[in-house]
């Protein structure tokens, strides 16, 4: 095909994109225009009525703010709340299948900065569909995000209220932390063989210094990877041990510390082991996580109100 | 095999239906690649297209297009370049075992992809851009050790492609082992291969860059006859071994490298077509090398289709397929040619 047939063909189907998209989406009244942390600008009808989330995090933001019913399509991994995971597959969010999302035919594209392929977000963009992205990767940056996407889903006061809840437990949980006699040093197991860990300027690293603790990993490679002699250096007061794969694998890790008592989490029984979705999912549930983590960190310290 | 191949009349007729066959099957392979998409096979949106209906389904018709018509396309170019590259290197080298990346293309281009991933480029141009430069480093340090000698020495430039494959896939552990999450997965996907972000721009450049090489390559399958039958058979036919080995090698290696640039790394299809299709034609290179790009894309498109239709959810990767179909294929046709 040559470039001047093609550019022919681009016309005339910007024409029948004009066409097609000018139809019923405009019938709920005002449009309204969004610009995203990238610089793009989105036209949205008053209240968008087909959503594609592009993310699992997005997928919960969503249904947090009870608006599970305006999604058509989520990515594979959506699992939580369980609702998610009947709604129709659209790829992995690092894979999404582009064919699939253009025939839902959404008003609306939620993406995530890191993650999701900027080629797949160009060639909807190209299809004319409205693409927002997101980009929660701290505490700070998921309220933000449910505020945007509260506002997109014109929930405004839901996005509100929900961020007013969460920054109340945070209050809470700084409060009592800030209460704590003394920072422990932690060791955070993400990986098991080889073993890797968190460093610094991840999300992880984040909760860790909110919930009182200290990591012992002051490396700025995201994921760095840890020898067991390189641990036992370290010497940390606790280790938390998380994955994605939940089995007993997970008692034969703890053990193998176990079996090194000079480590100062192994003498005062600090190793402990947790499900990793409420950690690294960006999403409303972080404020458990965080409960949670701090708990561990500090068991007499628990804060009143900060868990539900 | 000096003499034309079209004297004799009933090796004339085989090959003239064998060619028709692939054209044939080509064709109902890329219908068939435009017409199948994750909801499944549908032809209508297909011959709307086509026949330019101006009331069919306007976003089926786009879908075909803007996603699957380039996605198709590119196979076929990938398949085609990467089988005629393999038959030139097996040729070339009179290695039956060597492939489009013997030279250290895979390396090269795969350590360029992933320092360009790294650094945070853009997959087009950027990343297929120090994809582009990691191969042409590669293929400079082949022609180095070419250079110098009066003739070009084929076990050494083996060995050193061997070699230089080596020392980048020693490299690309290193880059992967420091790599994070979401990089790892962009260097995977660009490991095995990936056709699915093609668009018309890419195929069009690619176009532009290997149809030239075919061309050149066609006009040397002669030469490529007579350096088979030995180098000093094709000296006496006043062959200049070295002039013929340095120009085959250059315009493959750089047909090869313009396309993996786009495609990421597709193993196999390179080491099989050839010789599936020496078995089915004999080893005239001036019918092998037309063969060759049409049946080589005709395999990669039906693995591509395959690779998009199997799975219920999601895409194999192309290079499972092609190993899976490939390997079965060749092994049957190797046993059949021993017992006739």
């Amino acid at each position: 095909m040559t470039p001047i047939k093609y550019r022919s063909g681009i016309l005339s189907l910007v024409i029948a994109m004009v066409l097609l998209f000018s139809g019923a989406p405009f019938c709920f009244g005002e449009s309204r225009s969004f610009t995203d942390t990238t610089g793009v600008t989105v036209t949205l009808p008053k209240r968008p009525l087909r959503v594609v989330s592009m993310a699992p995090s997005i997928t919960e933001i969503i249904f947090s703010l009870g608006q599970g019913a305006c999604l058509c399509g989520v990515t594979r991994y959506s699992d939580y709340p369980r609702e998610a995971a009947l709604l129709p597959r659209i790829g992995s969010y690092i894979r999404p299948e582009l064919e699939t999302i253009i025939e839902l035919q959404p008003d609306l594209c939620l993406a995530v900065k890191d993650g999701n392929p900027d080629k797949t977000i160009q060639q909807l963009k190209a299809f004319g569909i409205s693409v927002y992205t997101v980009d929660p990767k701290n505490i700070a940056s998921i309220l933000r995000s449910i505020k945007e996407i509260g506002h997109l889903l014109d929930v405004t006061d839901t996005a509100m209220a929900l961020t007013k809840k969460m920054g109340e437990q945070l209050a809470a949980i700084d409060a009592a932390v800030s209460k704590a006699p003394h920072t422990p040093t932690l060791f955070f197991q993400i990986g098991i063989s080889p073993i890797v860990s968190v460093g610094k300027n991840t999300f992880l690293d984040e909760m860790i210094t909110r919930a009182g603790g200290k990591n012992v990993v002051t490396s700025h490679t995201p994921y760095p990877r840890f020898s067991r002699e390189q641990v036992l250096a370290l010497a940390p007061e606790i280790i938390i041990i998380t994955s994605m794969a939940r089995n007993d694998i997970f008692d034969v890790v703890k053990k193998e510390w176990e079996s090194w008592p000079s480590l100062p989490a192994v003498s005062t029984h600090r190793i402990y082991i947790t499900d990793s979705d409420i950690l690294d999912r960006p999403t409303p549930r972080v404020i458990q996580g965080l409960a949670m983590l701090t708990t561990l960190i500090h068991p007499t310290l628990f804060p009143e109100g900060a868990h539900e | 095999m000096s003499e034309s191949p079209f004297r004799n009349r009933s090796l004339y007729r085989r090959n003239l239906s064998i060619a028709i066959l692939l054209i044939l099957l080509l064709a109902l392979a890329l219908i068939m690649g435009l017409a199948t998409g994750p909801s499944g096979m549908d032809l209508t949106p297909v011959w709307d297209l086509l026949s330019g209906n101006p009331a069919g389904d306007a976003l089926h018709i786009a879908i075909i297009e803007r996603i699957r018509l380039p996605r198709v396309l590119m196979a076929l170019f990938c398949g085609a370049v990467l089988s005629l590259g393999g038959l030139v290197f097996q040729a070339l080298l009179g290695n039956p075992l060597a492939e489009p990346y013997i030279l250290g293309i895979s390396g090269g281009a795969a350590t360029g992809a992933i320092l360009g991933i790294l650094a945070g480029f853009a997959r087009i141009p950027g990343i297929s851009l120090t994809a582009f430069g990691g191969s042409m480093v590669t293929l400079f340090l082949v022609l180095i050790l070419a250079k110098g000698e009066s003739r070009v020495n084929r076990d050494a430039m083996l060995l050193s492609g061997v070699m230089v494959n080596a020392f980048c896939s020693a490299a690309i552990m290193f880059l992967i082992s420091i790599s994070e999450e979401n990089k790892l997965h962009d260097i995977m996907f660009w490991l095995m291969g990936d056709l699915s972000s093609a668009d018309m721009t890419q195929v069009g450049m690619v176009a532009l860059l290997i149809t030239p090489c075919f061309v050149i390559i066609f006009l040397y399958s002669h030469k490529m006859n007579l350096m088979l039958m030995g180098r000093d058979m094709a000296r006496s036919m006043g062959v200049s071994i070295r002039k013929t080995t340095l120009i085959l090698l250059i315009t493959t290696s750089f047909m090869v490298s313009a396309m993996v640039c786009q495609s990421g790394l597709m193993g196999f299809v390179g080491l099989v077509v050839p010789h599936i299709l020496r078995q089915l034609l004999g080893s005239d290179h001036r019918i092998l090398v037309p063969a060759t790009i049409i049946g080589g894309g005709f395999f990669m498109v039906v693995c591509d289709l395959l690779a998009r239709w199997l799975p219920r959810e999601g895409e194999i990767p192309v290079g499972v397929i092609t190993a899976i179909v490939g390997a079965p294929l060749f092994i049957l046709l190797l046993k059949r040619r021993r017992t006739s």
